[in-house]
């Protein structure tokens, strides 16, 4: 089974990131993982897209996704595209309260107040990370453990201090959205 | 077999290292910058030498001179770039250099500068085409070899897409078979007095050895293109049993083509699909025996119609061939269009299903 994850939001929110980091985690448990990114050259404040495909056979999705399983939406701005992709039905993590869960009424929605969340364990510029890790408590894709690991993989050496904080991150939007109905272990392998 | 989350310009990078390449100059121009980072930063380690050239035409002919003196060598560009590598291709070519020219290109538009030879004289280049990142690090090791075995440039048609693109991939030697030595090389130890080599596009010799001269040489070198014509086409197909309609696509757009196509098999078209693998040799008899009981033969293509040449050539029936591509670049202008993508093509081979075909 292949499922494919389309994130999108604007430069800054750290969607490139993410999205490398459960490839990554993926690849490392041994499974086939795709990862395409889409930016233009805005740092902060532009489009930013990525998708990410995993399997655990080589994979049929293409570069560019005809439709996908589930979304991480981080803001509504240069949304569009991304979201009439999406097949009904499958999970959407949505980043309140900038984005407006009824932009997404076939999709199973999960809210989560990224900024507070990262706010309130201290790793503000995480909320990129607090989204995956809510993604990845509804989905299960990987196992936390390993996103945690590519999540450190992944820091440059200059970046190693905000390990922690990044962690911490991923285990906070898991716990925020630690809700009864949010398990879709069945459909996600 | 580990899998590694590479980014293709990078998996093309190390496969090209894994094949023995030792040799990299170019000029960045995006999305070839990629390779010739990462050519950069791997190739050191490896003992052999990446140059930043000062324009791609220094790039190809020190690449040249590197593979006359008998190492594995390549350069690369996207096709604006390998515009200006042409008088050097043609003449590699001619004076059997053997190398491998990464055309990591924008889009599909440089099929005719890959498959008809840009430069001068009687000449062809081995293209390889891959569909999508791990294909593309098996063709790179195949492409040096085919350049080693035939004394000869070998293009690698790349794209955007098989150059950003960042997928689980596993890169290792491949061993393709025994070559012939390099005993033609010029490395140094053919020196003293008539022992010195020559690589030379006119082989006109020298005063002890005057050489073929350029009429049997370049007769030799046709004849040498003709003999890899008939050798070295690669071409693959599915569902041509049964299938009345034939879509024929190459390199990442072949990927899009074959997923569409499955799809529409689904829904119960009696459609296949038809890949060149090498873009020249044209896999034409292959294509001609698959097109021999087809309605439609639909060609998709990012281009104005390119590879449509080719196939009208070979096809069974050429009244039954169909162009359905067109030219498609991003804004950017560094990127394929919206053309390259499966609800796009999905909707263009079901209007032309809609038009009939020969009967």
């Amino acid at each position: 089974m292949e499922r494919e994850l389309v994130v999108t939001g604007v430069g800054g929110q750290g969607i490139q990131l993410l999205a490398k980091t459960l490839a990554l985690a993926a690849t490392r448990e041994g499974r086939h993982a795709m990862l395409s990114a889409d930016y233009g050259g805005e740092m902060r404040g532009g489009p930013s897209k990525a998708s990410v495909v995993i399997g655990d056979r080589p994979l049929r999705a293409l570069p560019v996704l005809a439709s996908a399983w589930s979304a991480i939406v981080a803001h509504h701005r240069f949304s569009e595209p991304a979201l009439a992709r999406l097949r009904p039905g499958g999970p959407a993590i949505l980043n309140l309260p900038l984005v407006d869960p009824a932009s997404l009424p076939a999709m199973t929605v999960y809210g989560v107040d990224a900024a507070a969340v990262a706010k309130s364990v201290e790793a503000p510029q995480a909320i990129g990370f607090v989204l995956l890790g809510a993604y990845n408590a509804v989905t299960r894709l990987v196992d936390p453990a390993s996103l945690v690991a590519a999540m450190q993989e992944l820091l440059p050496p200059y970046r190693r201090q905000h390990a922690a904080a990044n962690a911490r991150a991923l285990a906070a939007g898991a716990a925020a959205l630690d809700v009864p109905g949010a398990d879709l272990t069945e459909v996600s392998r | 077999m580990t899998l590694e989350l590479l980014e293709g310009s990078e998996a093309i990078a190390a496969s090209a290292i894994a094949a023995g390449c030792r040799f990299f100059a170019g000029y960045p121009m995006s999305p070839f910058t990629g390779l010739l980072e990462n050519m950069s930063r791997q190739l050191p380690l490896a003992g052999g030498v990446c140059l930043n050239a000062e324009s791609e035409i220094e790039g190809v002919n020190m690449t040249l001179g590197a593979a006359a003196a008998g190492a594995r060598a390549a350069t690369g560009s996207c096709g604006q770039g390998i515009a200006l590598m042409q008088e050097a291709i043609a003449e590699a070519a001619l004076n059997e250099t053997p190398f491998v020219v990464f055309n990591m290109a924008r889009n599909q538009q440089d099929y005719f500068q890959a498959t008809r030879g840009g430069g001068w004289g009687d000449y062809r280049t081995i293209t390889l085409a891959p569909k999508d990142v791990p294909e593309a690090v098996e063709h790179v090791q195949l492409a040096f070899h085919l350049a080693d075995k035939h004394r000869a440039p070998v293009i690698f048609y790349g794209d955007p897409l098989l150059a950003q693109t960042r997928i689980g991939v596993s890169v290792r030697p491949l061993d393709f078979g025994p070559l012939p030595p390099k005993d033609w090389a010029l490395d140094g130890t053919g020196g003293g007095t008539g022992g010195s080599r020559q690589v030379w596009t006119w082989a006109m010799g020298k005063a002890t050895d005057p050489g073929p001269g350029p009429d049997r040489h370049w007769r030799a070198i046709a004849e040498k293109f003709a003999a890899i014509d008939a050798i070295e086409s690669r071409s693959e197909q599915a569902h041509v049993e049964d299938a009345e309609t034939l879509v024929v696509a190459f390199g990442s757009a072949a990927k899009f083509v074959e997923y569409v196509v499955e799809e529409l098999r689904a829904d119960g078209h009696r459609i296949g699909w038809f890949r060149p693998v090498t873009l020249w040799p044209f896999p034409g008899e292959a294509l001609a025996a698959a097109t021999a009981d087809v309605r439609r033969v639909l060609v998709f293509e990012l281009n104005a119609g390119q590879m449509l040449d080719d196939v009208r050539i070979h096809a069974a029936d050429r009244s039954a061939v169909r162009f359905i591509g067109g030219v498609s670049i991003a804004e950017s202008g560094l990127a394929y269009g919206e053309l390259m993508d499966a609800p796009v093509i999905r909707d263009r081979i079901r209007t032309a299903l809609s038009e009939g075909g020969r009967s």
